[in-house]
């Protein structure tokens, strides 16, 4: 927190001492107005860029239409300041907003059957959006047509666009570093991984696009009332690349390389104005290259940091957070996970899954599948390769919809409900092939599934309200309690991406723990451990269950961990259930030897 | 009538689009990528085209030829010097230098060739043929022909040849490709070389429909023809050449019935709704991502 602080102080001094300078320049008559011109649009970019940064840097999704949403944003305020009747100047902010809100509408309407898709659908799409704006515009009579909108009083100045700047990358840091910003880096990191950690996605894409159209709506009013006459032309695919190609120049993801590259990419066509013959052949031979040779871009998706470059100079050491202090600071009760109360007589049990079945195409891949767990159960879920043990995982999260039976947990009906939605009830999952949030760190890739245990709003974390303070707390202090269990507190801040196979197994897990479940799934624990690794991984599990309370369902090939840690066992062949039992029994069953030898 | 005369137009310019989408589709199944610069391989071979007939004085046919082999060229080392190094990158980086090399292309022609733009020299002199009491031009016909033609004879390269079988078997899976012992380098440039030549042909027949070139002229069918390609259903053939036909269409019509100024935003409506139905295109397949 003292550390935050020395940050907040530190940019707020920055930010204001570099207005200061700039209203001094402006004021002495050093910038004339062709300065002060290239100034605004330098300061209109960055907000373009680093709103566009938002939907394909962080939340990974390609948008080929960003200018669009400016368009309508330049539009709408500038009808608004136009008919409104009263003196623009006083509305400005107002008719900033308007363009905004105006923006963020036709955004929701874009990304709501845009962004379920995934893929480069949203890509196609806003290109489409466009492209129809251009022409609606120009057959429209109230937007001036092809002529253009004339008479759009000129306010824009520069503490304006200044102040725009300034809030526009607060929020986007404030919000980046808060439970709703991981929640959209996950979604770039890993879809699948991040609905089964109990995110969201499809809510937290349409957010973000949202977010970012209602930014680059008020990025064109600053921009309709600094040019004063707007052209539909403006706003075509041209200039949506031109945004694009800001922030992979900056590096996608890195909001500090999106305001360099937004400021480059806007001076230096002017500096080489006396070359004009030659200057786009330059900045497409420099876009070539750049990408040839430096494909992440600038800064890749590092920050530039203005507190660690004062550290640096002043020779001050980055302390690394001391996470047993903070647990030591919170009160215990905050630190226990909630260990299941234990089952009233006659309840139903925690999870119980009737006659099963799902059907690809004329294959019934699982059928009639059956299983009762009880809280603090360990089953395994063993067979052959290709028996449908996976697609029973898939089945349980809804990763797949089943075309036949149901599935209960607790008693309540769970079929159908979103995969994120089933891990709040209580099921958290493992992947066979790991899908981490593999360039976030270690304590990132934990906190994440703590998503929908904090409860702060976007608002909250943006303002850095308490409530965001004392969640984020607790948040760091139970990752690392969770990362003690398996000995990686040490860890903490590494890439997921850098930890030796093992750990990143280990992570999973730690993952899966965080969502507090009451039934883990886990694919394939011991998959590429060796029997050392896997005798600890054993008493893991074990020290996890009596723990935490959860009961665990787990795949595995390897029979040493399925008959020393589980109490039963369910045995999978061809889709159907060929035997069920205790370990003991499992291992005289003439089916079983029979599916696994051969009969 | 009228309704008859205007399909043809659509038929005909659809036709062109149909043999531009087909190297977006091509390229965009084999290596997953928007390749922005194909438009701009339309100007290439209009221009190159002109020059040769119109400086040179070389016949159509001679021109049409080595524009089919410049833009082959032109599109395997594009693909070789600005894709191929970034093939391992995430995707959105290869879309970048194929912006790149977009700007690059119009710019560089743009200093040759000065941006105004130049009439197309008129490739037949013949006059239009009357059917069933419709005239038709002849550039009209042998678009359509020609466009036919050449989509049929793709499909049969791409299912009955060997090196349309390892196409298929890279588009479905680079890497098992690789282990099978097809030469991956060699499979995406045959693709980019058969798409640049389609594009080339389009574009002869294109700047003979609309004789006026410019070095910006390759966006706009570029766009559209990448429209049509996922309108019917990208990375698959017979799907660009729907689109493409759905697209000119669809133009042509609204240009003649409704307004000339709305045919765009009508094309863009009917893409926008056919993703909304299905996503995958009116030809696609939806591909689910193995857990």
């Amino acid at each position: 927190m003292k550390k935050k602080l020395r940050s907040y102080i530190l940019n707020t001094c920055a930010v204001a001492a570099l207005y200061g300078l700039a209203m001094l320049l402006i004021g002495s008559g050093a910038v004339n107005n062709y300065y002060l011109g290239i100034m605004l649009s330098a300061g209109i970019s960055i907000v373009m860029a680093v709103s566009l940064n938002l939907t394909t840097g962080l939340l990974g999704q390609l948008a080929l239409g960003h200018a669009g949403f400016m368009g309508v944003g330049a539009y709408a305020a500038a009808l608004l300041s136009i008919h409104i009747g009263v003196d623009a100047q006083y509305i400005f902010p107002l008719s900033l907003f308007f363009g905004g809100l105006v923006a963020a509408i036709f955004g929701l309407i874009i990304g709501i059957p845009a962004l379920r898709l995934g893929g480069d659908y949203l890509a196609i799409i806003t290109l489409g959006f466009g492209e129809i704006l251009r022409v609606l515009i120009i057959n429209l009579d109230f937007t001036g047509g092809a002529r253009g909108l004339r008479g759009i009083p000129r306010v824009t100045d520069f503490t304006y666009v200044y102040i725009v700047v300034a809030l526009v990358v607060a929020v986007m840091f404030a919000l980046g570093r808060s439970r709703h910003g991981r929640a959209i880096l996950s979604i770039r990191e890993d879809p699948v991984a991040a609905e089964a950690s109990g995110i969201p996605t499809t809510y937290y894409k349409i957010f973000a696009f949202t977010l970012a159209s209602f930014f680059a709506g008020v990025a064109g009013g600053l921009y309709a009332h600094y040019i004063g006459v707007l052209n539909p032309k403006n706003f075509g695919f041209a200039k949506s690349i031109e945004y694009l190609v800001m922030v992979v120049l900056g590096g996608m993801g890195s909001i500090t390389g999106a305001v360099g590259a937004a400021t480059v990419l806007t001076v230096l066509p002017e500096a080489l104005r006396q070359f004009s013959d030659y200057r786009m052949l330059v900045y497409s031979l420099l876009l070539i290259m750049m990408m040839l040779f430096r494909p992440t871009g600038l800064l890749g998706t590092r920050e530039f940091s203005l507190t660690a470059l004062a550290d640096r100079l002043l020779r001050r050491k980055p302390q690394a957070p001391d996470f047993a202090a903070l647990a030591g600071e919170l009160p215990p009760a905050a630190l226990t996970h909630r260990l299941g109360e234990p089952p009233a007589p006659g309840a139903p049990a925690l999870l119980r899954a009737t006659n099963l079945g799902i059907q690809f195409g004329g294959l019934k891949a699982v059928s009639g599948f059956d299983l009762a767990l009880e809280q603090g159960e360990i089953v395994g879920l063993i067979g052959p390769n290709g028996a449908g043990k996976t697609t029973v995982f898939n089945l349980l999260t809804n990763v797949y919809l089943p075309t036949a039976g149901g599935i209960e947990m607790e008693g309540r009906n769970i079929v159908g409900l979103p995969t994120h939605a089933i891990t709040q009830v209580g099921i958290a999952r493992t992947f066979q092939n790991i899908r981490l949030f593999k360039n976030l760190s270690v304590l990132d890739n934990v906190k994440i599934a703590f998503h929908n245990q904090m409860q702060y709003t976007p608002l909250e974390g943006t303002l850095r309200l308490p409530r965001y303070w004392w969640e984020e707390k607790l948040a760091d202090a139970r990752a690392y309690q969770l990362l003690h269990v398996f000995d990686m507190e040490g860890l903490a801040d590494k890439q997921a991406r850098n930890l030796p196979y093992g750990q990143q197994r280990k992570l999973e897990i730690a993952r899966a723990l965080a969502a507090n479940p009451k039934l883990l799934l886990l694919d394939e624990p011991a998959a590429g451990m060796n029997p050392t690794e896997t005798q600890e991984l054993l008493a893991t599990i074990r020290r996890i269950r009596d723990t935490f309370g959860v009961a665990v369902l787990l795949i595995e090939h390897d029979m040493s961990l399925v008959m020393g840690l589980c109490e039963r066992l369910v045995v999978l062949d061809y889709g159907q259930i060929i035997a069920t039992g205790t370990p003991e029994e499992i291992k005289r069953d003439p089916k079983v030897i029979g599916a696994y030898l051969g009969q | 009538m009228i309704v008859l005369r205007q399909l043809i137009n659509g038929l005909h310019v659809g036709s062109i689009y149909a043999l531009i989408a087909l190297g977006y589709t091509m390229v965009y199944g084999i290596v997953k990528l928007i390749n922005f610069a194909h438009g701009d391989i339309i100007m290439v071979g209009s221009y190159v085209a002109m020059v040769l007939m119109a400086q040179a004085g070389l016949p159509f046919w001679a021109a049409m030829a080595a524009s089919m082999a410049l833009c082959g060229i032109l599109g395997v080392t594009m693909e070789r010097v600005a894709y191929k190094p970034l093939r391992s990158l995430p995707r959105i980086n290869s879309l970048i230098t194929a912006i790149g090399v977009s700007l690059l292309l119009q710019n560089t022609s743009q200093l040759i060739f000065s941006p105004n733009p130049q009439p197309f020299p008129t490739a037949f002199k013949v006059p239009p043929v009357s059917i069933g009491g419709l005239d038709i031009g002849f550039i009209t016909l042998f678009t359509i022909v020609v466009s036919v033609g050449l989509m049929l004879a793709l499909q049969a390269f791409v299912r009955a040849t060997k090196m349309g079988k390892a196409m298929r078997a890279v588009s479905e899976d680079m890497g098992a490709a690789q282990l099978m012992g097809i030469n991956v380098n060699t499979t995406v440039s045959v693709t980019f070389a058969i798409g640049s030549v389609l594009a080339a042909i389009g574009a002869v027949l294109y700047s003979s429909a609309y004789p006026s070139i410019a070095p910006t002229m390759g966006s706009l069918p570029g766009l559209k023809a990448f429209i049509a390609a996922v309108l019917g259903g990208i990375g698959v053939l017979p799907g660009a050449m729907l689109g493409g036909f759905i697209m000119g269409v669809a133009e042509s019509l609204t240009k003649g019935f409704i307004s000339s100024q709305l045919a765009d935003a009508v094309v863009y409506g009917i893409l926008i709704v056919v993703l909304l139905v299905k996503p995958s295109g009116i030809l696609g397949r939806r591909t689910n991502e193995k857990v």
